[in-house]
């Protein structure tokens, strides 16, 4: 190539973005988000629109950043081997400060549950609370997070090999499969002989476990974007950040989840 | 989907001239196609920078799918070629002014981080060599020179 035609091209790799408007704009969201859910679960609050107002913005303004981001990266070429590394450290980096709000909500689970309180009648579960055993559906739910962990490997490799059937068939299980896992929480929890409100086995138990929950349903929209990528051509057999990063996430919550499984329902039972 | 605009606005050859009617007419018949570069001596600007696309029903390739600068790196990679300069400064000795280290820069200067030589002697020292003047670290008196290798634009390099 000739300096001539170099010159017309980038001399680095990476990527300088341009003027935005959606990080001021998640930016506001996310603090509309924070606000609305801490007034209405105060009682300042009366009813939920502001939280779902906040919610619709919030998913409104990410999603045109997501269209931006897929735009640049997969027709305007703008992500490079460089570029990519720095999304997949970012990405990392985000999965240990998540792995460390967990840790934070394990802390207060056994600051609780190990020395159980005279007010609780010294032992865990405190008296009259009726925990969820588990033998019931987080058993049924484990075993789905650790299919969905082998179909989305499945699925990966696939999409490695070039085999789009399998690649789309592996990722549309898994995605069921979340659903499923969600949906058995959902059943779970209105099930549950104890509210977060009813003191602090309620609390910590909804805190961790409930937070996983937002996570797995953040998991489902992952990988349904990932689905329609895949379908329109999007996704390489070599060039997939978003879908790595989504594998990453469910392995994490995964793992996640046979901690909360090990500790909140089966030892602290 | 709403984003292919975006490629499209890339892909469209550009009208340079206006036509009269009638000849107007023959050069919209005759369909002016971008090739795409299988190569990197094959690249003549960004509209030969976009892939194929994947084959119906298929996982696409990079060397199908990528566009762009990402596509520059590919064909550069493919020829085992490195279109981005990132290797450390020559430091395998120490620029003097008859002998100064040569630096490449597609603009009319360049930052250079000296360290001296061997590399880390001392701590980095900025410097900036242009093309009217040569950069010297006050810390070990090395010498740069700037070789412009770039095309004047004629934007006044901005």
């Amino acid at each position: 190539m000739t300096h001539l035609e170099r010159s017309k091209h980038q001399q680095f790799p990476f990527h300088m973005v341009a003027p935005s408007p959606w990080p001021i704009m998640v930016s506001f969201a996310l603090l509309s988000l924070a606000l609305s859910l801490a007034l209405t679960m105060h009682g300042y609050i009366g009813d939920m629109n502001l939280v779902y107002l906040a919610l619709f913005v919030l998913t409104a303004s990410s999603t045109l950043w997501f269209r931006d981001i897929i735009a640049e990266a997969t027709y305007l070429g703008d992500h490079t081997i460089a570029v990519r590394k720095g999304i997949n450290l970012g990405f990392l980096l985000f999965v240990v400060s998540e792995v460390l709000i967990f840790a934070s909500l394990f802390w207060a689970y056994f600051h609780s549950a190990m020395s159980p309180d005279v007010t609780l009648g010294g032992v865990w579960p405190p008296v009259g609370i009726e925990a969820v055993q588990p033998t019931e559906l987080p058993l049924l739910n484990t075993i789905i997070l650790l299919a969905s962990g082998a179909t989305v490997t499945y699925s990966h490799h696939a999409l490695i090999e070039g085999n789009r059937k399998n690649a789309l068939l592996g990722l549309l299980i898994t995605t069921w499969l979340i659903i499923i896992f969600v949906t058995c929480q959902y059943i779970e929890y209105t099930n549950a002989a104890f509210t977060i409100s009813d003191g602090i086995y309620g609390s910590v138990f909804y805190a961790g476990t409930g937070l996983h929950f937002l996570h797995m349903v953040m998991l489902i929209v992952m990988l349904v974007i990932n689905y329609w990528r895949m379908r329109n051509y999007h996704l390489t057999s070599s060039h997939h950040v978003g879908y790595e990063t989504t594998i990453v996430y469910l392995h994490v919550l995964d793992i996640i989840w046979l901690f909360l499984y090990i500790t909140m329902y089966w030892w602290g039972v | 989907m709403l984003s292919l605009r975006q490629s499209f606005r890339l892909a469209t050859p550009v009208v340079r001239s206006s036509r009269a009617f009638n000849t107007s007419r023959v050069f919209l018949q005759s369909k002016s196609v971008v090739k795409t570069a299988q190569s990197l001596s094959e690249v003549n600007g960004p509209e030969t920078l976009i892939g194929p696309g994947a084959k119906e029903g298929e996982i696409p390739t990079d060397l199908e799918q990528a566009t762009g600068l990402e596509r520059l790196e590919l064909l550069g990679k493919l020829e085992g070629i490195e279109v981005f300069d990132l290797k450390p400064l020559d430091s395998s000795r120490k620029g003097t002014m008859q002998d100064p280290i040569i630096v490449e820069s597609y603009d009319d200067y360049r930052y250079v981080g000296c360290t001296g030589s061997p590399a880390d002697s001392h701590t980095v020292m900025w410097l900036k060599p242009t093309v009217n003047q040569v950069a010297r670290c006050w810390e070990c008196g090395s010498v740069y020179k700037l070789k412009p290798v770039g095309v004047d634009t004629g934007d006044g390099h901005h």
